[in-house]
């Protein structure tokens, strides 16, 4: 019965039923999911960041945001073919990710947290008022994407994207994490000063670690834009960042499948509880406060203390191949 | 992987996958009507500090609707009405309405109230072709251009501002100045007011900013003097609007002061205001046409306060109000036959003057901004009272 559970039959019923759910759900389970599948792109890229670098850095909603406004404004003044658009939003995403982390590399802890917080609010505060680009606190609407010949139906052709997306994305980032790159990662977040004894280029690591979060979070935001349809300030707001956080304690700091079970449990979570109105708060933070409290390693480490095969070292082994 | 485990877990999967789609049950004749329901959806912000603006407006329709069903329905059909919480964000929204129209499969929606949410939210009621009353969002672009099935029963953005122009100049205002807040709600009313302005053919003699959430609005009031302003136009909300009345009265300047409808209430405000006579030139616009403790609303404040224990009787109920007996009418005049066709069009061609605004609401097929009556409130020997009332056109 444990077997049942282990990661690899989880992982291929997720995949199963996502492939299924645009065949058989009403377009509201279809939104559902596609949301789901981009937080999972969020909170993994995330996950790299904060979970493994031990970067505690608040920019994330920031650089989604960037992802979004580009590839929407793109579409909507170039019209630009939607795939284009989605990756000179990643593209951009990921040049500001790179210039978030030339300061931030030189910061640490709290300061790192004030400085992206501070970019975060900047950021935002250009999304509102750059009326004459981003349209002012009103946003704008992303002209309705075409998907033909393979569906007349532009949800469901964003929620085929944005599936293939994770598909390639998830293995992508297990694969960065369980090499050399990952190590560093995991070297810098224990000690800094260890790691550089041991040869780690820590300003390099810490800038890869930046840029790969920002292409996910850029990919997420272009994917955010063509599902919603609309671009505006609040989407990317700090209570955004509280979510994209919750979803990866919950879930499991330093897990790129924490990052997968946080994204769609929350998701999945909001939904449940919508009809509860007022319990939804109140639920959110008391999961939150159960989880740092009672499994502060998130869901994963129960599931890694349970279950077979949920564990995740740093190195391939055999069972991978 | 074993074949038997693969076989589960496809399996598994495809159970739940049927077992969602199962629950989302399949449409008949027309959706969200029985021979004796009529299911109609809100969608808006029912939780947080912004509640107000769609649980308590969605507490005064359901009055409404209640004291319909009381009296034996619309045509036999009791109206059901089901909420679902956009918390003013886009992607809520979206996944409010696709759940309002595709899980609990409404006959309409009735309800919308922050403008982005809404307009995240338009796409899908437009592709689906569900009637839509808004109750509270004020984005022009809701209803502007006019959409057969898209209706308003709120004064739209533009009006406000175009109302406070207008009753400045109606008022025999020669030198009429602004203070605004320029943040997302202030620039939504600030750019109607200077292109109402360009439109009169008139300038304002001064153009003043000051922060949502200020300590201080001395300077604000100096230069406000050095100009002369006989009439201020105030684009504010309450707390900043307090500040500029504080400051323009410690002053010793008393220009005639014209709110906008977050101070409304101005009894309320001047008490927040707390310097008796500071509000005594203030006159406020608002989308009701009476007070909340006016004797002509003591049939609803019992209503609604019977109805829902914890809420105290106020304008937004009023709005929801309006709003609910607007619908109502609809409703009747689409008859026994209700599809969401005829009710489009009875609402359409539709005039109905509601308990709690100054004017109808009256929808035309070129126009679906169907509420345009502001009515203004002002200190009357220290009570609040309605002062007068502008039809407001663009």
């Amino acid at each position: 019965m444990r077997r049942l559970f282990s990661r690899r039959n989880v992982v291929a019923a997720g995949l199963v039923f996502f492939a299924v759910l645009p065949f058989v759900a009403n377009p509201y389970v279809i939104f559902i999911g596609n949301l789901a599948l981009m937080y999972i792109l969020l909170s993994v890229g995330l996950n790299m960041l904060l979970g493994y670098a031990g970067q505690l850095a608040f920019a994330h909603a920031a650089l989604f945001g960037v992802g979004a406004y580009t590839t929407g404004l793109l579409k909507l003044e170039l019209d630009l073919h939607y795939g284009l658009a989605l990756v000179a939003g990643v593209g951009l995403a990921t040049v500001t990710g790179l210039a978030v982390a030339m300061p931030a590399l030189r910061l640490r802890g709290l300061y790192l947290a004030l400085a992206t917080v501070a970019f975060a609010q900047a950021t935002l505060w250009v999304f509102t008022h750059w009326n004459s680009v981003t349209y002012g606190g009103a946003g704008f609407r992303v002209p309705p994407l075409d998907f033909e010949p393979f569906t007349p139906r532009p949800d469901i052709g964003v929620y085929a994207l944005t599936y293939v997306i994770v598909l390639a994305s998830v293995p992508l980032g297990w694969n960065l994490l369980r090499s050399r790159v990952g190590r560093a990662w995991v070297a810098i977040r224990e000690s800094e000063v260890a790691a550089e004894s041991l040869g780690i280029d820590i300003t390099r690591y810490k800038a890869i670690a930046y840029v790969v979060s920002a292409m996910y979070a850029g990919t997420a935001g272009g994917l955010f834009a063509g599902m919603l349809g609309i671009v505006t300030p609040e989407s990317f707001d700090l209570f955004q960042v509280i979510v994209h956080f919750c979803m990866v304690i919950v879930g499991g700091l330093g897990s790129i499948w924490g990052g997968v079970i946080g994204a769609v449990g929350l998701v999945g979570l909001q939904e449940v509880l919508r009809a509860f109105r007022h319990l939804q708060e109140i639920a959110f933070g008391g999961l939150i406060l159960f989880t740092v409290l009672v499994i502060p390693g998130g869901a994963v480490s129960l599931l890694k203390r349970y279950l077979p095969g949920w564990k995740e070292p740093l190195r391939r082994t055999e069972h991978d191949e | 992987m074993k074949l038997s485990q693969l076989t589960a877990t496809v399996g598994a999967a495809a159970l739940a996958a049927t077992w969602i789609s199962i629950a989302a049950a399949p449409a008949r004749a027309e959706t969200g009507v029985t021979d004796d329901t009529i299911k109609i959806g809100a969608l808006g912000v029912l939780t947080g500090p912004n509640a107000k603006f769609g649980d308590t407006i969605y507490n005064g329709v359901e009055a409404v609707y209640r004291q319909a069903n009381a009296a034996g329905g619309i045509h036999g059909r009791m109206i059901e009405y089901v909420r679902e919480d956009d918390r003013c964000q886009a992607a809520e929204a979206v996944g409010a309405v696709k759940k309002l129209i595709h899980q609990h499969q409404v006959f309409m929606i009735h309800g919308g109230a922050c403008s982005n949410a809404s307009l995240a939210a338009k796409p899908e009621i437009v592709a689906v072709g569900v009637p839509w009353v808004i109750t509270a969002s004020t984005a022009s672009s809701l209803t502007d251009p006019v959409h057969p099935r898209i209706f308003t029963t709120m004064l739209a953005g533009w009006m406000e501002s175009y109302a406070q122009v207008q009753y400045a100049i109606d008022q025999g205002m020669k030198r009429i100045a602004i203070v605004a807040q320029h943040d997302n709600w202030g620039r939504s009313r600030y750019d109607p007011l200077i292109e109402a302005f360009k439109r009169q053919g008139i300038e304002p003699v001064a153009d003043e900013e000051i922060a949502p959430d200020p300590s201080d609005g001395t300077p604000q009031a100096l230069r406000l003097q050095a100009a002369q302003a006989d009439a201020v136009i105030l684009i504010l909300f309450p707390k900043a609007a307090a500040v500029v009345l504080r400051d323009t009265y410690k002053i010793g300047y008393r220009p005639f002061l014209i709110g906008g409808s977050t101070v409304g209430d101005v009894g309320v405000f001047a008490s927040n205001v707390g310097i008796p006579g500071a509000a005594d030139k203030l006159h406020a616009v608002s989308t009701i046409g009476y007070t909340a403790d006016d004797p002509a609303m003591a049939e609803w404040k019992a209503k609604v306060e019977a109805a829902f224990p914890n809420d105290t009787f106020n304008i937004y109920h009023m709005f929801g109000i309006a709003s609910g007996q607007f619908v109502v009418e609809a409703l009747r005049r689409a008859g026994r036959d209700l599809t969401r066709e005829s009710v489009s069009q009875a609402m359409t061609d539709l005039s109905v003057q509601t308990d709690p605004y100054a004017g109808p609401i009256t929808c035309t097929p070129t126009n679906h901004q169907c509420h345009n009556t502001a009515a203004w409130f002002g200190l009357v020997d220290g009570v609040t009272n309605r002062v007068g009332v502008t039809a407001v056109t663009r």
